[in-house]
């Protein structure tokens, strides 16, 4: 039996299931494929732009709700974002881990790969790469060497992290999702111990690693952002360029949307899968790494702050899609940093822009679910 | 290990298992009709909160675990809506479920219980009292699904809707109702933690167990007895590391914390391959369209 991993890779099934492969993809993604082509502009820039307008019309019902003037916060947050002194350099490096994480959550559901572990990677990632740039000996190297040293360590780490649930669903067919996350939770007790133990600074307090030091990310002078974001933002052409030319970009879609022309043109579905979930996993460690050196230096054991998780909101709000990713990840950073703002002079609770970003992609989903109705009907 | 404290770990995993053999069970019914739930987590999450705030206002745990339900069961539902219905994709709107109902908790949560301040401890239910309540819900799960019409015919809808489409079965009736039980049972699920072990509620407080008890319905094959296994497993991985955890051992106790989340992965993998998944699980229903 061929591997049909549309449903399976993602799911519970175990790939052994025996319903024809052309019913699925059939049934299952046929509005994904229209979507994914790129000709459906009604799915791809409306939905998200009414998800975003009513997200924040329903988080203006909470705001009133506690008290506040929806108005003057709302107000708060553009003023933050846009004409407050740091606003916009601080909402790119708030955009910056959401975006490379999101790159990679795209790059793999486009392939009907379905992980959301990306927490785990980011986390164990960041302390491995933080423990072999602050190593003896390594640690003297010249700045952009280590630089380049934390990366490639941070990379491999996450790809490993990741790939390693490419290997159980392909030889014992367990989900993905679940594997995935189980390593998110297996990954945040490594970060506590290595920040407690493994990589700890010996003059702290409280645990609190090393500082990466001479890795330390640059500004970049002119935009007042550390260098991460601009590696970040050279993402998008590559990615795209990667889906529109390159043999592993048809081959992610294809697996995404018929994966028997796939066998056919013998590659095989679980190398894909592997490939896909190594890609998603570097780009998540990249994130992690980039995060400690670009912004504190330092990893403490509250490092896992869900961007892995807000990440799976801006890939699907981005429509997957590496410049809809990109605009997703600075809309949903604007977000965290405008709210932030408008808290100050507020009774705003912190998880306030959670809840609307989290919005945005509920009703994003709903307005799939509505569209896919009406047209399956008419 | 003396005696003691091996019963004292025993009942702990008992205490342990029960959420997630709740919600596992919920998860088997709206899988077993073809319908994956990964908000089960949101809506056990959700059921949660719903318990502790309940309880905290009347007083009363056992009002706490209807709240869990009614919450868990509306989710469900409005889940239902979206995938059933709208035949939304089915691991999409369920991350986005459980990733709402983390974020709308943590919100309420913060609402609700002013920071700083130690959020009321509510009254705790008995060991035997959750007892009772997971083995009736076991016996009608499994009752229902392998001697009631209505069983086979859920199970008939999961494994070929076409079929139970043409002998007259409503395919999207049945399958919006098993997700709603399902909601139901994972929010009963979330309200039986936070009302019977834990007496309080923390942002957060399933910690994973909706995933888990997803994990635990795949090792189980889909059989409503090794769910009650493996959901004893977890509980009482989950037992032995919070005991381990205090104990001076050479070991560092992160590495108790991770046990529970290892053992399902091992779990998961040893038993995925060998279980029998029903075979429209995840693929919406359109009528007329094999």
């Amino acid at each position: 039996m061929t591997v049909t991993p549309e449903t399976p890779a993602g799911s519970i099934d175990n790939g052994e299931s025996d319903v024809d492969a052309d019913e699925r993809s059939e049934t299952a993604a046929n509005g994904v494929a229209r979507r994914a082509m790129g000709v459906d502009l009604v799915s791809l820039v409306a939905i998200p732009i009414v998800g975003l307008i009513a997200a924040l019309l329903v988080g203006g019902v909470f705001i009133a709700l506690i008290g506040e003037n929806p108005i003057t916060v709302y107000g708060d947050v553009i003023d933050g974002v846009l004409f407050a002194p740091r606003g916009l350099s601080d909402t790119a490096t708030a955009a910056t881990p959401l975006l490379l994480i999101a790159l990679g959550y795209a790059f793999a559901y486009r392939a009907r790969v379905f992980t959301i572990g990306a927490e785990g990677q980011y986390v164990v990632a960041a302390a491995a790469a933080v423990g072999v740039v602050t190593a003896a000996g390594v640690r003297d190297v010249p700045g952009p060497l280590l630089i380049v040293i934390g990366l490639a360590a941070a990379a491999c780490v996450g790809a490993l992290w990741s790939g390693v649930c490419g290997v159980l669903f392909n030889r014992f067919g367990a989900s993905i999702v679940i594997s995935s996350l189980m390593l998110v939770y297996i990954g945040q007790a490594m970060l506590q111990w290595a920040t407690r133990v493994g990589i700890r600074d010996p003059d702290s307090f409280v645990p609190l690693s090393r500082s990466v030091g001479a890795a330390a990310l640059p500004t970049v002078p002119g935009i007042d952002v550390h260098l991460g974001f601009v590696l970040a933002v050279a993402v998008v052409p590559v990615m795209t360029w990667v889906l529109a030319r390159h043999r592993l970009g048809f081959r992610v879609t294809a697996l995404g949307h018929n994966p028997e022309a796939l066998d056919a043109n013998d590659a095989p579905a679980r190398t894909i899968i592997v490939a896909v979930l190594v890609v998603a996993g570097a780009l998540a460690g990249l994130a992690g790494f980039i995060e400690i050196a670009g912004v504190n230096g330092r990893l403490n054991d509250a490092a896992s702050v869900g961007y892995g998780f807000g990440a799976i909101i801006v890939a699907l709000v981005g429509r997957l899609h590496p410049v809809g990713v990109l605009a997703a990840a600075l809309v949903l950073g604007g977000l965290d940093i405008g709210f932030e703002v408008a808290a100050r002079s507020s009774d705003l609770p912190t998880s306030m822009a959670g809840l609307v970003q989290v919005l945005v992609v509920v009703f994003v989903v709903a307005g799939d679910a509505l569209l896919e109705r009406r047209r399956s009907t008419n | 290990m003396d005696n003691v404290f091996a019963l004292a770990t025993l009942t702990a995993a008992l205490r342990l298992s029960i959420p997630v053999a709740v919600a596992a069970l919920g998860a088997l019914v709206s899988e077993r009709a073809g319908v994956l739930n990964l908000g089960l987590e949101g809506m056990m999450l959700a059921g949660a909160f719903a318990g502790y705030s309940t309880a905290e206002i009347t007083g009363s745990p056992w009002l706490g675990l209807l709240g869990g339900i009614v919450v868990g069961g509306l989710f469900g539902l409005l889940m239902a809506v979206l995938v059933v219905s709208g035949r939304s994709n089915q691991i999409v709107t369920g991350i986005s479920f459980t990733l709402f109902a983390g974020f709308a908790t943590a919100l309420l949560f913060q609402q609700s219980y002013s920071i700083g301040q130690f959020p009321p401890r509510i009254e705790r239910l008995g060991l035997s009292a959750l007892v009772a309540i997971t083995v009736v819900v076991f016996a009608v799960v499994a009752y229902v699904l392998a001697r009631t019409t209505t069983g086979l015919a859920l199970t008939a809808i999961g494994e070929a809707p076409e079929a139970a489409d043409a002998l007259g079965y409503d395919v999207e009736r049945t399958r919006t109702i098993a997700v709603g039980i399902s909601g139901a049972l994972a929010g009963l699920g979330g309200a039986m933690l936070v009302c019977g072990p834990l007496g309080l509620f923390i942002e957060n407080v399933t910690a994973g167990r909706g995933w888990v008890a997803l994990a635990i319905v795949v090792f189980a094959g889909w059989r409503p007895a090794p769910v009650a296994v493996g959901a004893f497993l977890f509980g009482l991985s989950d037992a032995v590391q919070l005991r381990l955890q205090g104990a001076d051992t050479a070991i560092p106790y992160e590495a108790f914390i991770a046990l529970p989340y290892i053992v399902t992965l091992v779990a998961l993998v040893v038993r995925a391959r060998a279980s029998h998944t029903p075979s429209a699980l995840g693929v919406p229903f359109v009528r007329g369209a094999a």
